[in-house]
């Protein structure tokens, strides 16, 4: 729980107030405190109930840097010395001296250590920590010192009636005045830099009239009976947990400082309870019931403080949160909702159900909405019971809300509470600019993809010319052979049957060129669909076939036999093919054209991916392009542009696959794209056997008119 | 239906090189009907084969341009080279000038563009054919 964490970092070393304010302050303090150190003393000893210089000094130590302390420590002793000197002997206050700043010194030290700065007194393991270092370390050595000075010079009889009431006397004044002084200084500016409510100060004014009173009872008042003599004892008590509870830690110390010297100050003019025997056991009488009462106040203080802090961080965290936020219990009731749902819920334009706020139940009202047959609150139910009954650890929704007549889209999330009474938090945002964004990058994509599609076919048009051109010239050839061979006589009407049957299935050949001319061209939606990858592959060999016989280049297709179905886009993924082959081509455009070959390798793993790698005899990719040759404008050509296979690697990428490069051992690079098949294998299926191709290579029949196999 | 015939009286022999086997039989069909004698070939080398074994030169020959194994123009170089002199045309669907012009630098008798019309083609053979 503790964000304590012990140790000393001299980087850190700065403390939180200047050396000249510093001591500007610390010197009319400490005379101060030395002059008010003589209120009330134990008469054989000479050591005060309270001893402030203690405080003085160790606070000062613990809010200024290190490398001032000396300044403090000297002056802090010269104030002591001349307090004492010359009614004690020389030797006796400057061993007095040196107990004091040892003391002073243990303390501020253990606190550095493990507060790492000014204590912050907001869990009892912190307090539980001060306690070690300035109430019972520190005074423990001070009073070890000082009962052997006072033992030296003949001052007692025994060492621990001294050491007892030096221990005392410090301890008290490490747990009142010290907190009291480190928490108010430390606080002091941030209580300035905040404006104060009027109501907090009234309240603050009101505190002290009340301490007034209750320590006027019980200190001045002096009734007949024995229980006037216990009770108003405790009467300031209610008044300093009221101060513990309202003003935290420093708060609560002041008040206990105030009955402290209130305490004193009585005891010393003779009255109060403490008053009736003015010896040594009367003081430490005192002094037991002042640490008393001041340990528990504390302790609550720094526990309720420590509950405000988490408090105000979980409610300040709900208010920073821009989504709407609720914390229903296990049972759907809303426990706590943010600013952000309170504000949407209070708009008039949301669904009723959606009107939900703290107290009310939240799953009643996504029930009575979904009988009425709303959408949303149907999945909200089904999604909140699914969480709410323990099925699932998160849910989450999205839908469309009509506001206003504009339309906007919230994401829902549902989560569960990591906490053992269970429950639900509720988180909405509106997601309607982020899905806007995302449609528009989404149809950049598509419009990018169209466009190198287009450009693709615009390096293909040569040869795209001619694929058309055959069947053109074959029907009018056959058309005009078959003019003149109705002029003969008789006309030789099988030949003209034969001729017409050509001229019908070149037309339709014209025709499938265009139509997969037009499927190219054509901005469309992507559609996935399982395809023959086969069937993919011969008709993508097709639309290159001319441009390879114009390149000079041959090519080699080995598809095996039972490939698996791919799933995807038709259009893109022969987009992808062509650019890959048109570029395979390029890379061999100062190949010598004997050499120019392109392979085209098609199999399938026991898992039914496809993959499908073009090699090719070309100049190879250099080595430091090999990684960024998927980048946007990265091109090794000096008139490409580089988009073509950033889009081909994004489109394989959208199908769930993978699309890199490799240099080959000997010469040129391979393409390789790994593609998921539409089939997916059940657990229990033998796999399909992984295709060697040594062992079933075929070459694609449909283009019969290149060259296939090696 | 005279047959076209050239200066020995014979009918002009064309043989045709075509990689495709649809435009291969149109273009027969075109010249048969046009009155010539024609023989069909899939590639260059199976066409300098047919010389190689003792076949007669054709009176004309017609090429296209855009073959695998060997274009068009490597197959009229080829011959040219190993001095088999034939009347050559070459026919292509690009109509890029600069490749007219690359065509007409060769030597080659003619240069015709896809579709091939009836009677164009036989003026271009009998452009090509020597004078009687």
């Amino acid at each position: 729980m503790s964000e304590l964490r012990p140790g000393y970092d001299p980087e850190a070393d700065a403390g939180i107030i200047p050396l000249a304010p510093g001591l500007l302050l610390f010197t009319p303090a400490i005379l101060l405190g030395n002059a008010a150190s003589g209120l009330l003393q134990y008469p054989e000893v000479g050591a005060a109930v309270l001893f402030p210089p203690y405080a003085i000094l160790t606070g000062a130590l613990v809010l200024t840097a290190r490398r001032d302390w000396i300044w403090y420590i000297l002056l802090g002793a010269i104030a002591h010395f001349f307090t004492h000197w010359p009614q004690w002997t020389l030797t006796w206050v400057v061993l007095a001296d040196v107990a004091n700043i040892a003391r002073a010194l243990t303390a501020a030290l253990l606190l550095h250590w493990a507060f790492g700065g000014p204590p912050r007194l907001e869990s009892v393991w912190a307090l539980g920590l001060f306690i070690l270092g300035a109430v019972m370390v520190g005074p423990a050595v001070g009073a070890t010192l000082g009962a052997a000075d006072v033992m030296l010079h003949g001052g007692a009889t025994t060492f621990w009636v001294p050491w007892r009431s030096w221990f005392m006397s410090n301890a008290l004044t490490g747990l009142t005045l010290l907190p009291a002084l480190v928490l108010t200084i430390a606080g002091a500016p941030s209580l300035w830099s905040r404006r104060i409510e009027r109501r907090r100060i009234l309240e603050a004014v009101l505190l002290t009239v009340a301490l007034v009173v209750t320590c006027a009872v019980a200190l001045l008042w002096r009734g007949r009976h024995a229980w006037h003599v216990a009770l108003p004892l405790y009467s300031p008590l209610p008044v300093l947990i009221w101060a513990a509870l309202r003003f935290g830690p420093a708060g609560a110390s002041l008040a206990l400082t105030a009955v402290a010297f209130g305490a004193i100050w009585a005891a010393d003019r003779g009255t109060g309870p403490f008053a009736a025997t003015g010896t040594d056991a009367n003081i430490l009488l005192l002094q037991v019931f002042l640490l008393l009462t001041t340990l528990p106040v504390l302790c609550i203080a720094a526990v309720n403080s420590g509950r405000h802090k988490v408090v105000q961080l979980y409610h300040a965290l709900l208010a920073s949160l821009h989504d709407h936020v609720a914390i229903l219990d296990a049972h759907g009731i809303v426990l706590e909702v943010n600013d952000s749902w309170r504000r949407f819920a209070d708009s008039a334009i949301v669904e009723r159900f959606q009107r939900v706020g703290v107290g009310d139940d939240y799953v009643a009202a996504c029930r009575s909405a979904a009988e009425r047959g709303d959408t949303t609150a149907i999945r909200t139910l089904a999604g909140i019971q699914g969480v709410l009954h323990h099925e699932s650890r998160r849910f989450e929704m999205e839908y469309d809300d009509e506001q206003d007549g504009r339309r906007e889209r919230y994401a829902l999330s549902l989560e569960a509470l990591a906490r053992p009474d269970g429950g639900v938090v509720v988180t909405r945002a509106n997601v309607t600019a982020r899905r806007q964004t995302l449609m528009q990058i989404e149809e950049q994509r598509r419009e990018l993809s169209h466009l190198a599609r287009v450009a693709v076919l615009g390096q293909l048009s040569g040869a795209l010319a001619h694929e058309l051109n055959q069947p053109l010239t074959s029907i009018s050839s056959n058309a005009e052979a078959a003019r003149r061979l109705l002029k003969r006589q008789p006309a030789d009407l099988d030949e003209l049957d034969a001729i017409l049957g050509d001229i019908a299935s070149e037309d339709q050949r014209a025709a499938q060129v265009i139509r997969r001319l037009r499927a190219l061209l054509k901005r469309g939606e992507t559609h996935l669909q399982p395809m023959d990858t086969r069937e993919l592959l011969s008709e993508v060999l097709e639309l290159a076939h001319a441009e390879l016989i114009t390149r000079r280049v041959t090519a080699t297709a080995l598809v095996a036999r039972d490939l698996p179905p791919v799933l995807g886009d038709r259009v893109q993924l022969q987009q992808v093919f062509l650019n890959l082959i048109i570029n395979a081509c390029e890379a061999m455009n100062t190949t010598a054209a004997a050499d120019r070959r392109l392979t085209l390798i098609a199999n399938a793993d026991a898992r039914n991916n496809i993959l499908i790698s073009i090699r090719d005899f070309g100049t190879g990719i250099p080595s430091t392009l090999l990684e960024r040759l998927f980048e946007p404008f990265v091109t090794t050509k000096p008139e490409g542009l580089g988009l073509g296979l950033s889009i081909s690697r994004t489109i394989v990428a959208a199908h769930g696959g993978r699309l890199w490069a490799e240099n080959n051992a000997d010469r040129g690079a391979t393409m390789y794209c790994l593609l998921s098949s539409g089939l997916l294998r059940r657990d229990g299926d033998t796999p399909t056997q992984p295709l060697t191709l040594e062992s079933s290579p075929a070459s694609i029949s449909p283009p019969a008119h290149h060259s296939l196999a090696p | 239906m005279p047959l076209e015939t050239s200066r020995s009286g014979h009918p002009i022999a064309v043989a045709i090189v075509e990689d495709e086997a649809s435009v291969r039989v149109g273009l027969r069909r075109l010249c048969e009907s046009l009155g010539l004698k024609a023989t069909v070939y899939a590639s260059g080398p199976e066409f300098i084969d047919s010389l190689a074994v003792g076949g007669d030169p054709p009176d004309c020959l017609l090429l296209d341009a855009h073959m695998p194994q060997m274009t068009g123009l490597e197959v009229h170089q080829h011959l040219v080279e190993s001095g088999v002199l034939v009347p050559t045309l070459i026919y292509t669907a690009d109509d890029a000038p600069e490749v007219e012009a690359r065509y007409r630098a060769s030597g080659v008798s003619g240069y015709l563009h896809k579709p091939l019309a009836g009677d164009l083609l036989l003026a271009a053979i009998q452009q090509a054919m020597p004078p009687a």
